[in-house]
């Protein structure tokens, strides 16, 4: 009972709202609006064939070796500088300039750089998404609790077990926030990396269908990012409530206090 | 063998200098309970963090063992007040206790062996797969007992580890505390700000002075071993011990 209330909760809006453009676009003769019918009529044929693995398949995996890529790095480099008082006062100057720094702008540069193909992409992915994860991580390193630090010194729990254990457990709440932050970035510059000068992906697909004026298609690749961003964010849900289990138990359990 | 020499702690905190410990000087023998008392915000737990590497004394020396400390030192576990915040809030009870021993590499057969002896002579057996955070207060710190425990220390320091208990627990806690030093024949050294429970636990009691801290009396306790919550409390020689160390606590308080 609770389940079904929950999921009517969860999928109740989206039913209102995509009935109100089914009706209203019923019998709509726009050009750039077709009707809902014609766009849905389209979905499959346009997707469920050789893009899947042309397009939308090459897309996905640039973006979760960029965003995977941006999770190391930014928790790898976040460790380290939220550790240390010194390096910090060196680079957070620098961050606060790297950050203002709109990525879809890097896409020109980084063609210079590593040329229109994959890595360039992946490479805006990344300057995207480490942001928000090395960000995080740097504050979520930075409020390690001091017994727990004091803890960790006397039981002499060093190296990597210190690293682990201490500081990236203690810093998960913040890195899990920002990873998640990160995410819908980097689905934003999977689609932008692939609007300049490339020759597959969702994003330039949905291009193409734009210049070629088929907009039934082009609507259906709107539809399909807007899909895939619900499935990977419930695919990050299911990674939280595992990684972050006993985070949201203690507040459970502090509520019920 | 653990000797405090001279021990001298000052803090800058904005331009101004905190003398928080004056001179300290004490030793502890092999084996013996000894409990330091003192007024509050005398540096107690300054001293104990000096004690356990955790903070570089001003001047003067701390040897355990005949080595000088500068870092926590091996073979010495703190068990620390602030029970909520020691134990790591992501391992449940068992790999709280395992962790410290993992990170020496022990073998794991040697692990569980330990964990499971250490956890089960606090009564804790049942609660391996729970998370400290679901536990009551008690049973948190019978968890950071039982890691003191697990990794067989020399010396063991704690950090007033009672105060956030309620009294029911605590009496329950200072016996077991009791029984494990007599098992272990572990060296304690127990900082507590309460004068009974100073003059219950030990063999000695050392008490401090408001700061710049000073070592006041060092009393030894003459009580019988064997110490029964109200047997002990009720006996003459209780009375008198701890009126003694409640009149050089009143004191120092004063003098300050």
């Amino acid at each position: 009972m609770i389940v079904l209330r929950r999921v009517g909760l969860a999928i109740g809006l989206p039913v209102v709202l995509v009935a109100i453009w089914w009706f209203a676009s019923a019998g709509s003769t726009e050009f750039y609006f077709p009707p809902l019918s014609k766009i849905v009529g389209a979905f499959p044929a346009t997707w469920f064939g050789e893009r899947m693995v042309d397009d939308v398949l090459p897309s996905l995996l640039r973006l979760a070796i960029g965003y995977l890529a941006a999770l190391v790095a930014g928790i790898g480099l976040g460790i380290p500088i939220g550790a240390n008082q010194t390096l910090r006062a060196v680079v957070e100057p620098l961050f606060e300039f790297l950050r203002a720094i709109p990525p879809p702008v890097l896409v020109p540069i980084l063609m210079l750089v590593a040329g229109i193909g994959a890595t360039m992409k992946i490479l805006v992915i990344i300057s995207g998404c480490v942001w928000p994860v090395l960000l995080n991580t740097v504050a979520g390193v930075r409020a390690v609790d001091e017994v727990l630090t004091d803890t960790c010194a006397s039981y002499r729990i060093r190296g990597g077990s210190r690293v682990w254990h201490l500081m990236i457990r203690s810093a998960s709440p913040q890195i899990v926030a920002g990873a998640r932050q990160a995410l819908s970035i980097g689905i934003i510059l999977m689609v932008i990396s692939e609007m300049f000068a490339a020759s597959s992906g969702i994003g330039f697909t949905v291009i193409q269908f734009k210049d070629g004026f088929r907009i039934p298609q082009m609507w259906t690749g709107v539809i399909l990012l807007g899909l895939l961003g619900v499935l990977l964010a419930s695919l990050f849900r299911l990674a939280e409530r595992h990684v972050l289990g006993w985070y949201h138990g203690i507040r459970a359990a502090e509520k019920e206090r | 063998m653990l000797t405090v020499k001279e021990l001298r702690k000052t803090y800058d905190t904005k331009g101004r200098r905190v003398e928080a410990i004056g001179d300290v000087s004490f030793s502890v023998a092999d084996g013996e309970f000894v409990c330091v008392v003192g007024p509050s915000g005398c540096g107690k737990t300054t001293l104990l963090r000096c004690i356990a590497g955790l903070l570089p004394p001003t001047s003067g020396e701390v040897h355990v063992d005949g080595r000088r400390v500068t870092g926590p030192p091996d073979g010495l576990a703190v068990v620390f007040q602030e029970y909520g915040r020691s134990l790591f809030p992501w391992l449940r009870v068992f790999d709280n206790v395992e962790l410290p021993l993992r990170a020496a590499g022990m073998p794991k057969a040697e692990r569980i062996e330990l964990v499971t002896e250490a956890l089960d002579s606090v009564s804790l057996g049942e609660a391996h797969g729970a998370y400290p955070w679901q536990l009551s207060g008690g049973m948190q710190q019978r968890v950071a007992i039982a890691r003191a425990i697990a990794y067989q220390p020399r010396v063991l320091l704690m950090d007033e580890p009672f105060a956030a208990v309620d009294a029911q627990t605590r009496a329950d806690l200072e016996d077991l505390i009791r029984s494990v030093w007599r098992r272990l024949g572990v060296t304690l050294v127990f900082v507590t700000h309460d004068i009974d429970e100073s003059v219950y636990l030990g063999q000695r009691v050392i008490m401090l002075s408001s700061p710049p801290t000073s070592v006041v009396e060092d009393l030894a306790v003459d009580l019988p071993a064997e110490r029964d919550q109200l047997a002990t409390r009720s006996e003459p020689r209780f009375t008198e011990l701890r009126g003694r160390v409640y009149a050089q606590i009143q004191k120092a308080k004063q003098e300050s």
